[in-house]
């Protein structure tokens, strides 16, 4: 072969390109030593022979491109047709806008890509894109990185981020922050009037409060400041944008405070309607309703963040008040606050971007614990009003259909029987039901795991996610850092990307692929071939 | 002898300057690039590689032009020279003569190369009486001229150009054999490459008296004689002679026969050596119609040396796919695989060179080709083919198919540059997996693919082991399972934010004993002159007087006074509201004690460590820790902070100081040389007000001249700086090194980078920067690295006015520029600039720069003219002075 000797690292990049293609396909699987292969991909691959000549030579992957474009009306998905992200750290620009690790990130794109993974997502933040004042975006580093994972012939996946971080710590952006000092009604507050300046309140979406600009207009301009500046790179490299919702970038109340430990159990959350803003709206509608003393404030007798459901009579299981016509109203309103706030800032990501192919994405939490109780409290004080007797997830696909967006669901890792004991949480019974309530809106799902673990149940429990009848069309891990790549769990994500990418027939069940898969081996080499020619 | 092999290796030194990074030498044997820009940077061109490919698009830069002007001109063709740039491996040797001159008085030694460069010796001697391997100045009888010191230990002598040789470059040390010197230490460094070239990974050394006693005790140096007597000896040519001067020859009973009072006579040797070097060829295409046959006869030719083949093909649209055209072809001309054609260039008659002429059908728009010299070398046009336009419609000049943007991808891409060599770099490494995959694909045969799959995820398990220990090295980003960690309170990287730092010694303050106390007397004006923070020499028992060599941590008599001394100084700097900062030497200790092996690295007082507490990377100390997690300082052993007792009782010793003495906070020698999450565990211990690290390296320099674009020396402080998760601000060497050029040349445009803030660490994060222009071992009587004299203001104009926290040093204060820098330290507190304050750059041009800080404060430096704008706020002058201003807002 005359691969080796142009000795340029583009030559081996180009190659890697290639490489990938394969190892995609010719993995071999574990206790065979045959090499399996998938017919509906074969067809597949063999069109795309000229596209690896093509590829070769300009050394710009066209053809995922297309396809993860292509791929996502089609409803026949199956396991290896599952587009797989790997996040970056959330860190990766730092707050001067310079890259934050950038060796081991760029190590790291070269070890997925090798791995066959098809893209990253790059959290982009407010609190440092428009750092200093309004208006004045500074997208150099992230325009930086989105240029190596570009060059690591990686996809790149964008989540905007209009929440503030605990760890790593990045803040709001300083003049958010700066005017929230003197009207901290710009931010949720819980009962106690405690602020929680993480995000801004959904009751300021439409107030000028920011600036005399209102939130949505402040989100929109960045929109337009990110669509310009990165235009370049929209469709061929961006595949797909999640507009950030609320905490931690999901379509929620930050009805919890902190991290709250895993395998402890949780509290019931509080409810957040406490800011200036969020009384007045929860005012004018008590009124408007007829009942104007239930506009006041929240629910009275509902517990606080740490307390069990029982603790007060809110959530009581039977009899709560949450069965009144009083919770029935309150309820109501919080939740459709909820939805209406989702809808304004989907609508303004499609709208923004409508005129390009990337794809719209809003995260939706996974509120699993005490899923198994009438209540479902968990979902009720984020803005779920999902109980044993009312769906509250149908109108949030439907508002996600509305918007042609897609869903990004995390916590595809959770299983039941690691749950803590006695917490009545069911992950795996709240994701089948959002999962039924967006086949009903036919809006696609995408996966994301919670955490960075160990266990190799959460491998299996995500596997099990995105294959069979759970369709995703895109699966985020989350996400690259040090214990990502540590080697007690790299190895696991290596195993479970093989096996993402290989089908689970045995290689004896194909006999007649034999032949194809020469055949298509034979074409790669000659592109390879072609590509030293050209 | 000469079958010895010679590696050129990286090597990095402490302190010296000018200290060469040589990162970017990782090269293959034999590289080639070709660019129409000429001489890109390699790691650069490699990142437009992967720009998306666009349809052409004929822009209007000047290239263009002229070429479609040429094309015009010459009747409707085209014709183009090409720039080839092959870099290719040369060979020469280095040549070692020791003999006596032309009197036969003196003892000299001729160390010469026969390679281009520009080449540096770098030396010192050992003594007779010395244990371990450190070097030590050469006296100055012995120091040729032109010869610069460095620190306390080495010389550093240009080799001349020798008049007899073209390129042959020479040295000559003059001896005194009375001098009780036992060998000569050296390594040679191409100050072009920034290479070091030692001998099998040491440094050379020229014994030059047998001067090994076997009383034992000088084991040291034993091992120093084993390890090279096999290498000298075949040449060496030793003549018993009485040597009255040599007392230690009298007591002789050495191994091997006759070895008694030996002096060495004479020696000669040479070691083969390898470099790189950049030979520019170029090809010129010319292409023109035949008016008869209306075909296109393209005409290359070159002055490539030896044969050069044409691996060409023709096509016929924008997409460049190769093909073969019918026949005929010139001569020798084959067919390679269907896909491409070779033709062997002819000899060119009488000259350099060679040349071929095609003829080509008028249906193909372009002919495709790269030049292969061997079967391991090919030239290609920016890592793609050549196409030269055949037809005049839509032709464009020969331009890779993604070659139009390389410039702004020069001058975007610099931050990510210590990542893009490592790229390179390890791409090689993956070429070959890489290879075997294809290899194994194409030959159909499962096990080799099993193999070749195998080979590749081996690559994925290296590629993630670096991954992981570059990330495990960085601030954890990962979301821990079990323990949500809280977010530290950062404020030592900061203090207050408001600080102003006074270094509170200088390189002769141990003369006198009684530092602490002339200090102490100093105390309310230091105070009054407006700093608030004062830097004290290391306070420990040290091997050198300044107390950079320290010994026993817990001992606080030094040479600049008792521990009790100490103890009132830091109480009455803090009566007069300073905070002190203690100097902890971290990076190294001196041991007490010899080991078995005679090598010093046993420890005593109340720290007695041994050789488990030393780094193992180090041979000269013999340590059995673990690899040193920085650069290695070498003139003692390095403390192994990877040691969980080593961390514990340095934590101890620096809460010791904090207590017993008082210090506030730290300023942390050769941080260098330890991985910053230690020091972010120090500091996390200590909790101090403030503490600021040396990270001390060189700045990058092209032909000699510094970049202009500094952002890869400030990321490697930056990387430190969060390495410690911000616990500790670091000196802006790069600042002060910019300063140096700015100010030295009169090139204030390089005091704004590219995005128009200050080009060194103040610019991109200016809360952890101490900005300073002199320390102890630039200036002082060191000099190591000296402000350009005279500009020493403009300096502190500039320092004193910007974000950051501003150092000054003591030379400084305590001299004329007394009132001048009070002046500007007034200006700074009264209008509240701090180390976060904003600055907008206002003028960066050849003589003039001008800065407004936080809207209160204007400065402008230089001999050009600038007036602050008026239109918003009305300005008035607080200081003006020689090449500098500055005015506050009123």
């Amino acid at each position: 072969m005359e691969v080796s000797v142009i000795g340029s690292s583009q030559a081996a990049i180009c190659k890697s390109e290639l490489v990938n293609k394969e190892l995609r396909f010719c993995f071999p699987r574990r206790n065979s030593t045959n090499v399996s292969f998938f017919d509906s991909r074969t067809r597949w691959r063999r069109n795309s022979g000229l596209h690896f000549t093509l590829n070769a030579i300009q050394t710009e992957p066209v053809l995922s491109d297309d396809l993860s474009t292509r791929g996502c009306a089609s409803r026949s998905k199956s396991l290896d047709d599952v587009r797989l992200y790997v996040g970056l750290p959330l860190d990766a620009v730092s707050d001067c806008n310079s890259i934050n690790h950038a060796r081991a990130i760029s190590v790291g794109l070269k070890a997925l890509k090798l791995l066959g993974v098809e893209g990253v997502e790059m959290a982009v933040w407010w609190g440092i894109a428009e750092k200093e004042a309004m208006g004045k975006y500074e997208w150099e580093g992230y325009l930086n990185l989105a240029k190596m994972v570009q060059s690591a012939g990686l996809k790149l996946h964008v989540s905007f981020c209009f929440h503030a971080n605990e760890q790593p710590k990045i803040p709001l952006p300083e003049w958010v922050s700066r005017i929230g000092e003197s009207e901290p009604g710009i931010f949720f507050a819980d009962r106690s009037g405690h602020h929680l300046r993480e995000c801004l309140s959904l009751a300021v979406d439409d107030l000028p409060v920011l600036n005399g600009k209102t939130a949505v207009q402040v989100y929109q301009e960045f929109c337009k400041s990110f669509k310009s500046s990165f235009s370049h790179l929209m469709g061929s490299t961006i595949t797909g944008i999640t507009m950030g919702l609320g905490p931690n970038g999901e379509l929620r109340y930050p009805s919890y405070r902190g991290v709250v430990k895993s395998g402890k159990i949780h509290g019931v959350g509080e409810f957040q309607c406490y800011d200036k803003n969020m009384l007045n709206l929860l005012k004018q509608h008590a009124e408007a309703m007829g009942n104007p003393l239930w506009g006041l404030g929240g629910p009275h007798d509902a517990p606080s963040y740490n307390q069990l459901p029982n603790f007060n009579s809110f959530f009581k299981d039977h009899g709560g008040s949450w069965e009144s016509p009083y919770g029935y109203f309150f309820l109501s309103w919080y939740s459709s606050q909820l939805l209406s706030h989702g809808n304004r800032l989907l609508s303004l990501a499609s709208t923004e971007f409508g005129d390009t192919t990337v794809t719209i994405y809003g995260k939706v939490p996974l509120m699993h614990h005490w899923y198994k109780t009438r209540t479902h409290p968990s979902e009720l004080t984020a803005g779920f009003y999902n109980t044993e007797n009312r769906d509250g997830y149908g109108a949030v696909a439907e508002m996600f259909a509305r918007n042609s967006c897609k869903m990004i669901l995390p916590g595809m890792d959770l299983s039941d029987k690691h749950q803590p004991q006695g917490s009545l949480s069911s992950p795996e019974l709240l994701l089948a039901q959002i999962r039924t309530a967006c086949r009903k809106y036919g809006v696609d799902v995408s996966g994301q795991n919670s955490l960075v673990s160990k266990s190799p149940h959460h491998f299996e429990q995500m596997k099990k996610n995105v294959s069979g009848e759970n369709v995703v069309d895109l699966f985020t891990y989350q996400r690259m850092g040090a214990e990502f790549f540590s080697p007690e769990h790299f190895p696991a994500f290596t195993e479970f990307v093989r096996s993402f990418n290989q089908p689970e027939k045995h290689a004896d069940d194909l006999p007649e692929e034999e032949e194809e898969v020469a055949e298509s081996l034979q074409t790669s080499t000659e592109s390879s071939i072609q590509m030293q020619a050209s | 002898m000469s079958t010895v092999t010679i590696e050129p290796l990286l090597r990095y030194l402490r302190r010296e300057r000018p200290l060469c990074r040589c990162r970017t030498k990782i090269l293959k044997p034999s590289s080639l690039n070709f660019s129409p820009k000429l001489l890109s940077n390699g790691a650069n061109t490699s990142f437009c590689n992967f720009k998306p490919r666009r349809p052409h698009i004929i822009r209007a830069s000047s290239t263009d032009t002229a070429l479609l002007e040429t094309f015009k001109s010459t009747d409707g063709f085209f014709k183009e020279t090409f720039p080839l740039t092959l870099t290719q491996m040369v060979e020469g040797k280095i040549f070692i003569r020791l003999d006596k001159d032309q009197n036969q008085q003196c003892w000299q030694l001729s160390v010469g190369c026969s390679l281009p460069g520009k080449w540096i010796l770098h030396w010192g001697v050992s003594y007779v009486d010395d244990v371990g391997s450190e070097w030590d100045q050469p006296p100055k009888s012995m120091r040729p001229p032109g010869s610069v010191c460095i620190k306390d230990y080495a010389m550093e002598t240009p080799l001349k150009k020798s008049s007899d040789g073209e390129i042959f470059h020479e040295v000559k040390i003059n001896l005194d054999p009375k001098s009780s010197i036992a060998a000569i230490n050296f390594v040679l460094k191409d100050e072009e490459t920034g290479a070091w070239y030692q001998h099998r990974g040491r440094d050379f050394k020229m014994p030059l008296v047998d001067y090994l006693r076997n009383d034992g005790k000088v084991a040291g140096a034993k091992r120093g004689f084993n390890l090279w007597s096999g290498f000298f000896l075949p040449k060496m040519l030793f003549k018993a002679k009485e040597l009255p001067s040599n007392d230690q020859g009298s007591s002789s009973e050495s191994k091997g026969a006759t070895q008694e009072n030996r002096q060495v006579e004479g020696f000669y040797e040479e070691h083969p050596i390898a470099k790189q070097v950049v030979i520019q060829n170029s090809a010129t295409v010319s292409v023109t119609k035949c008016p008869k046959t209306a075909k296109n006869l393209l005409y290359l030719e070159t002055d490539l040396p030896g044969k050069v083949v044409v691996h060409w093909g023709v096509c016929r649209d924008d997409a460049k796919n190769w093909e073969i055209p019918a026949g005929p072809y010139p001569p020798e001309t084959t067919v390679f695989k269907n896909k491409a054609l070779r033709t062997p260039l002819q000899p060119k008659d009488g000259g350099n060179g060679c040349s071929g002429l095609f003829t080509l059908d008028q249906e193909f728009v372009g002919f495709l080709f790269v030049l292969k010299l061997n079967e391991d070398t090919w030239l290609k046009c920016k890592k793609n083919d050549f196409h030269i336009p055949l037809s005049s419609s839509g032709s464009l000049p020969a331009q890779p198919g993604q070659g139009q943007s390389e410039g702004a991808l020069v001058s975007e891409k610099t931050v990510e540059a210590n990542q893009e060599v490592s790229q390179t770099a390890s791409s090689k490494g993956i070429i070959n997996d890489i290879r075997n995959l294809v290899n194994g694909i194409s030959s159909r045969r499962r096990t080799k693919k099993k193999e070749a799959q195998e080979s590749i995820l081996h690559e994925i398990e290296k590629l993630a082991a670096e991954a992981y220990s570059i990330f495990r090295n960085s601030i954890p980003t990962f979301v821990s399972e079990s323990e949500p960690q809280e977010t530290p309170k950062i404020c030592s990287g900061t203090g207050t934010g408001f600080e102003i730092l006074l270094q509170g010694f200088n390189w002769e303050s141990h003369k006198s004993g009684r530092w602490y106390m002339e200090l102490k007397e100093k105390a309310v004006e230091i105070s009054s002159l407006g700093f608030n923070v004062i830097w004290l020499p290391p306070p420990t028992e040290s091997v050198s007087p300044e107390g950079y060599m320290p010994k026993d941590l817990y001992n606080l008599n030094s040479r600049y006074g008792s521990i009790d001394e100490l103890k009132h100084l830091v109480k009455s700097l803090h009566e007069v509201g300073l905070k002190v900062l203690g100097d902890a030497v971290l990076n190294h200790r001196c041991a007490h004690f010899q080991n078995q092996n005679g090598v010093w690295n046993i420890f005593g007082g109340r720290l007695n460590w041994d050789e488990r507490a030393i780094v193992a990377d180090d041979p000269h100390f013999q340590g059995r820790g673990n690899k040193s997690s920085g650069d290695n300082f070498h003139a003692a052993p390095n403390i192994d902070h990877s040691q969980d007792f080593v961390r514990k009782d340095l934590k101890e010793w620096l809460c010791w100081l904090r207590d017993e003495i008082g210090y506030d906070g730290w300023r942390l020698d050769f941080a260098r040389g330890f991985w910053g999450g230690y020091v972010k565990d120090y500091i996390d211990a200590t909790e101090p007000y403030f503490a600021v690290g040396e990270y001390w390296d060189s700045l990058s320099y092209t032909c000699g001249e510094m970049d202009h674009n500094q952002d890869a020396h400030r990321q490697r402080i930056i990387d430190w700086i969060n390495a410690t998760n911000g616990t500790a601000g670091a000196f802006d060497v790069t600042t002060k090194g910019i300063l140096h050029s700015a100010l030295e040349r009169c090139e204030y445009w390089r005091l704004s980078d590219k995005k128009g803030k200050p080009p060194g660490v103040v610019g991109w994060w200016p809360s952890r920067a101490v900005t300073f222009i002199e320390n102890h071992d630039t200036g002082s009587t060191q000099g190591h690295w000296r402000f350009p004299s005279g500009k020493e203001m403009q300096g502190y104009a500039y320092i004193l006015t910007h974000p950051g926290t501003p150092a000054v040093f003591y030379d400084h204060i305590f001299s004329h520029y007394q009132s001048e820098i009070a002046s500007l330290i007034s200006i700074r507190n009264r209008n509240k600039v701090h180390c976060r304050s904003t600055v907008k750059i206002t003028k960066a041009e050849r003589d003039v720069y001008a800065a407004i800080i936080d809207e209160k404060v204007a400065m402008k430096m230089g001999p050009g003219h600038y007036e602050p704008p008026r239109e918003s706020q009305s300005w008035s002058v607080a200081i003006e002075a020689k090449d500098y201003k500055v005015w506050e807002a009123s």
